[in-house]
C-alpha cells in the first residue's frame, strides 16, 4: 500500500484522485478565493478598512507638529482638547499619549494623525460602554498615518497601548470623547 | 549520572551501526539515531525552562493571583517566548529533519562533526538569549519575542540570536547533504513523502533563518553605532521573515510528523501522492508570504502590498493546510477500512487505538490544529479583520491554538514514540502516559479559546501585565472580562500540570522504565500489525467519513467568518 515512508511506484502522478477528496478540493478552493473576494471587494465598499495616507517623518518634526496643532486647539472647562479643524493629532511617546483628551464630534469626518515619539506603540480605542467594538492599529515613531474616522455614537471611548514599548506601558492610557453637536 | 545518560545513547547495533527497528520497519543508524536523541533531549531541556516561564505569566495575566510585577513580567514573558517558540520547536525540528532525512531513507547521518558543530553553536546561542533576557537592566528593555526597534534591546540579545540561526543552518546541512547524495545515487527515484515533507520544512527553514540573520543583523549593527538610524518598518517586515517562518517551520515539520504518525501508529496509507505534494510546494511558494499579515495595520506599506501578500500568498497555503486537513485523515480511513476496521460513517476512527498516547496526542494535534489555530489565522489575516485582532489577546489565542495545541501535542506524541522506538524504554505509567493528551488538549484547548474570547469581545490586549482588573493611574479597566480571564487562569494552570505530567511520564520512563527487548513494539504497532492485502487501489477506498469532518470544519469556518465580520461591521467608520 502506498505509504509516507517508501517511495512511490510507477507513475504516480497520473493514479486518479478520490472523488470525495476532488470535491474538497474544490469547495476548499472556491472558499479561498471567496474570501479572498470578500475582502478585496471590502476595501471598496466597505466602512471599516485599516487603509490611510502615510508619510516618512522625522519623530522631532511630527512632535512640532502636533505642538502647533495645539497651540491652535480650543479647550474644554476640563482642559479638554478640541481641535480647531477636521484634523486631530494623536502621538503615543512612553507613557501617554500626546494629543488626547480631546473632544471630537459625532457624525462628523476627521482625519486622525497618527504618529510616536520614541518607539512603537500600538494604538487600541474602545467606547466605554461596549468593549467589543474595538480596533487597533500599529503606529511607529518614524511615519506618520492618518487615518480617517467618523464616531457615531457619543461617548467616552478609551485607548490604551497595545505594544509593548517599555517598563510603564501598562499605564499608557488616554480618553477620547465623543459629543453630539 | 554520566554512564545514565551514556546507557540512553546506547542500543542493539550489527557490525556496520544498523538496527532494524521492530514498529517502522525502518533501517536505523547509530549516527542518525544519536544525533536525534541528542536534539530531542535538547529540545526537552528547552520545554522545561519555557515551561516555567509559562507557570509565572500565566499566574501574572490571571490578574486574581497577579504573580509578577510589571517590571518583571516582560521579562519573564521574554524567556516564555524564545525558549518554547523557538529553542524547543527549532531544536525538535532539527531531529525531526534527521528522522524525516536519513532514517527514512535508510542512511547514516553524514558530516556529524557539522551535526555537533551546529548543536554547540545553537546551544550557545540559546544560552546567550537567555542570558541576556535575564540580565536586561538600566534603560534596556526586555526584548519579547519581537525585540522590536528602536526600542534599547540589550545588543547581547541580537548577536546571541544571530549565533543561534547560524547554529541551525550548521545542523540542517547534514540534511541537505542527505538529499544530495540520495538524489545523486538514484536521480530518478522519488522521494518518500515524509522526506519531501522535510525537505520542503529546510528550505522554508533555510528562507526564515536569512530573514532573521537580515533583521537582528540591522539591528545589532544599529545598537552597535555603526548606523545612527534605523527604520521601523523595514525591522518589522525583516523580522517577520523569521518570527512567522520559524512558526511555519513548525507546521510543515508538524504536517510531516502528522503523516508520520498517522501511518505508523494507525496504520494510516496515504491516497494520493499527486495531492499530497502539490500542498508542500504551495507551501513552498506562498507560506513565507503569508507572513504578512503582520503587517495589515502598519502605516508604510500600501494596500495593494497587503492584499496580495494576504489574500493571493496567503491563501494558496491556507489552501494547501485545507487539502492536508482532508488528506491526512482520509489516509487513516482508507488504510483501516482497507484492514477491516471500519463500520458505518466513523468506525475506523472510533477503532482506532485512542489508549496509545501516540496516537491521541496526534489526532488531537489535527484536530485543534485546524478548528482552533487555522481557521484564526486566515481570519485574522484579513486585512479589515486584523483590526480587531491585532495584539490583543486573541491573538495570543490564535498561536497557542497552532503552536501549544498543534505542534506541541504533535511534538509530545513524537517523544512518546521515540521513548519507545528509539529509547527503548516501557512507560513507567501506561496510564499516565495515555492520559497526558486528553488532560493537555482539553485544558490548553480551554485556556486557548478564553484568550480568543477576552480579546475579540473584550478587547484585552496582550504584552500586559494589569489591564483587567487595574490599569495604573486611571479608573477605567476592562473588568467586564474578569470572569473568563478567571476561566483561563484556572485551565492554563492545569495544561501547565499536563505538561508536568507529561514531563515526569518522559524522564521517568527515560530514567527507570523497563528496557524493551529486541523485537518488543512497545504497544506501538496498530491492531497487532493486521496489513492490508493491496485489494482495491487506495483512491477507490470509502473516504466519506473524512469528507463529513471535513464539511463540519468548513460550517465552523463560515460560521466564524460571518461572526467576525459582523462584529466588525458595528464599529464606527474608519478609513479612507
Amino acid at each position: 500500500m502506498p505509504n509516507p515512508l517508501d517511495p512511490p511506484e510507477g507513475n504516480w502522478w497520473d493514479e486518479p484522485v478520490n472523488r470525495r477528496e476532488s470535491i474538497w478540493l474544490g469547495i476548499a478552493g472556491l472558499w479561498s478565493l471567496a474570501i479572498f473576494g470578500w475582502m478585496s471587494g471590502f476595501t471598496r465598499f466597505g466602512e471599516q478598512n485599516p487603509i490611510g495616507e502615510t508619510y516618512a517623518v522625522d519623530p522631532q518634526e511630527f512632535q512640532a507638529a502636533v505642538a502647533e496643532y495645539k497651540d491652535a486647539a480650543g479647550e474644554t472647562d476640563e482642559g479638554y482638547l478640541v481641535p480647531p479643524g477636521d484634523s486631530v493629532y494623536i502621538a503615543g511617546l512612553r507613557f501617554h499619549w500626546d494629543g488626547l483628551p480631546v473632544v471630537l464630534e459625532a457624525n462628523r469626518e476627521y482625519d486622525i494623525h497618527l504618529g510616536a515619539y520614541d518607539v512603537q506603540h500600538g494604538f487600541s480605542i474602545r467606547p466605554e460602554e461596549t468593549l467589543s467594538k474595538q480596533i487597533n492599529l500599529q503606529i511607529f515613531p518614524d511615519t506618520e498615518w492618518i487615518v480617517p474616522m467618523t464616531f457615531e455614537e457619543p461617548g467616552t471611548y478609551h485607548v490604551i497601548c497595545n505594544e509593548f514599548c517599555g517598563r510603564g506601558h501598562n499605564g499608557m492610557h488616554g480618553t477620547l470623547i465623543v459629543e453630539e453637536n | 549520572m554520566v554512564s545514565t545518560i551514556r546507557q540512553l545513547f546506547e542500543n542493539d547495533y550489527d557490525e556496520e551501526g544498523f538496527r532494524r527497528c521492530s514498529v517502522t520497519g525502518l533501517d536505523v543508524h547509530r549516527s542518525v539515531e544519536t544525533h536525534v536523541k541528542l536534539f530531542g533531549l535538547t529540545a526537552v531541556v528547552a520545554l522545561i525552562v519555557g515551561g516555567i516561564f509559562a507557570f509565572t505569566v500565566a499566574t501574572t495575566r490571571w490578574e486574581l493571583i497577579g504573580l509578577l510585577p510589571e517590571d518583571g513580567y516582560y521579562r519573564h514573558l521574554s524567556m516564555h517566548a524564545w525558549n518554547i517558540l523557538i529553542f524547543w520547536m527549532v531544536f525538535m525540528e532539527i531531529a525531526i529533519l534527521y528522522v524525516g532525512g536519513p532514517m527514512v531513507l535508510g542512511r547514516k547521518l553524514p558530516l556529524t562533526k557539522l551535526a555537533k558543530a551546529g548543536w554547540i553553536t545553537m546551544v550557545a546561542g540559546a544560552l546567550g538569549v537567555n542570558y541576556s533576557i535575564w540580565t536586561v537592566s538600566g534603560s534596556q528593555e526586555a526584548p519579547l519575542l519581537t525585540a522590536y526597534v528602536p526600542l534599547n534591546v540589550p545588543m547581547e540579545f541580537y548577536a546571541s540570536a544571530i549565533v543561534f540561526l547560524i547554529g541551525a543552518t550548521i545542523a540542517a546541512l547534514p540534511f541537505l547533504a542527505t538529499i544530495w547524495f540520495e538524489k545523486r545515487g538514484a536521480p530518478d527515484k522519488t522521494l518518500p513523502l515524509v522526506v519531501f515533507g522535510a525537505f520542503i520544512t529546510s528550505i522554508i527553514a533555510v528562507e526564515a533563518i536569512l530573514g532573521g540573520i537580515a533583521a537582528f543583523g540591522y539591528a545589532l549593527i544599529w545598537q552597535l553605532g555603526l548606523i545612527e538610524t534605523i527604520n521601523t518598518g523595514i525591522y518589522r517586515q525583516l523580522y517577520w521573515i523569521v518570527g512567522h517562518g520559524t512558526q511555519q517551520i513548525n507546521l510543515l515539520a508538524m504536517i510531516t510528523v502528522w503523516y508520520f504518525l498517522t501511518h505508523v501508529v494507525g496504520g494510516a496509507v496515504l491516497v494520493s501522492e499527486k495531492v499530497s505534494r502539490s500542498a508542500f510546494i504551495l507551501y513552498l511558494f506562498f507560506i513565507n508570504l503569508g507572513a504578512a499579515h503582520h503587517l495589515m495595520v502598519d502605516p508604510g506599506v500600501s494596500v495593494g502590498w497587503r492584499i496580495f501578500n494576504t489574500s493571493y500568498a496567503f491563501y494558496g497555503a491556507a489552501f494547501a493546510s485545507m487539502i492536508h486537513a482532508f488528506a491526512i485523515p482520509a489516509g487513516l480511513e482508507a488504510g483501516r477500512r482497507q484492514r477491516g476496521f471500519g463500520g458505518g460513517l466513523f468506525g475506523w476512527l472510533t477503532s482506532a487505538p485512542w489508549r496509545n498516547p501516540v496516537f491521541s496526542a496526534t489526532i488531537f494535534s489535527i484536530i485543534l490544529f485546524g478548528f482552533v489555530g487555522g481557521i484564526t489565522g486566515v481570519l485574522m489575516g484579513q486585512l479589515q479583520l486584523n483590526m480587531t485582532w491585532h495584539n490583543t489577546f486573541a491573538t495570543v489565542g490564535h498561536f497557542h491554538g497552532t503552536v501549544a495545541l498543534g505542534t506541541t501535542l504533535a511534538f509530545m506524541g513524537l517523544l512518546f514514540f521515540v521513548i519507545k522506538t528509539m529509547f527503548r524504554r516501557a512507560f513507567i505509567s501506561e496510564r499516565a502516559a495515555s492520559l497526558v493528551p486528553y488532560f493537555y488538549a482539553g485544558a490548553m484547548g480551554i485556556a486557548t479559546l478564553m484568550m480568543m474570547y477576552v480579546g475579540i469581545l473584550y478587547g484585552v490586549p496582550r504584552r500586559t501585565s494589569s489591564v483587567v482588573r487595574n490599569i495604573p493611574g486611571t479608573e477605567f479597566s476592562l473588568s467586564a472580562a474578569a470572569p473568563l480571564m478567571t476561566l483561563f487562569g484556572i485551565f492554563a494552570v492545569l495544561a501547565i500540570l499536563a505538561g508536568v505530567l507529561f514531563l515526569a511520564v518522559a524522564a521517568g520512563s527515560l530514567l527507570f522504565g523497563r528496557r524493551l527487548e529486541s523485537g518488543d513494539d512497545g504497544g506501538m504497532v496498530p491492531d497487532g500489525g493486521v496489513l492490508s492485502d493491496g485489494g482495491d487501489s487506495v483512491h477507490a477506498a470509502d473516504m466519506r467519513g473524512t469528507f463529513t469532518l471535513c464539511l463540519v470544519f468548513m460550517a465552523t469556518f463560515v460560521l466564524l467568518y460571518v461572526l467576525n465580520w459582523f462584529l466588525l461591521t458595528q464599529l464606527w467608520s474608519i478609513g479612507a
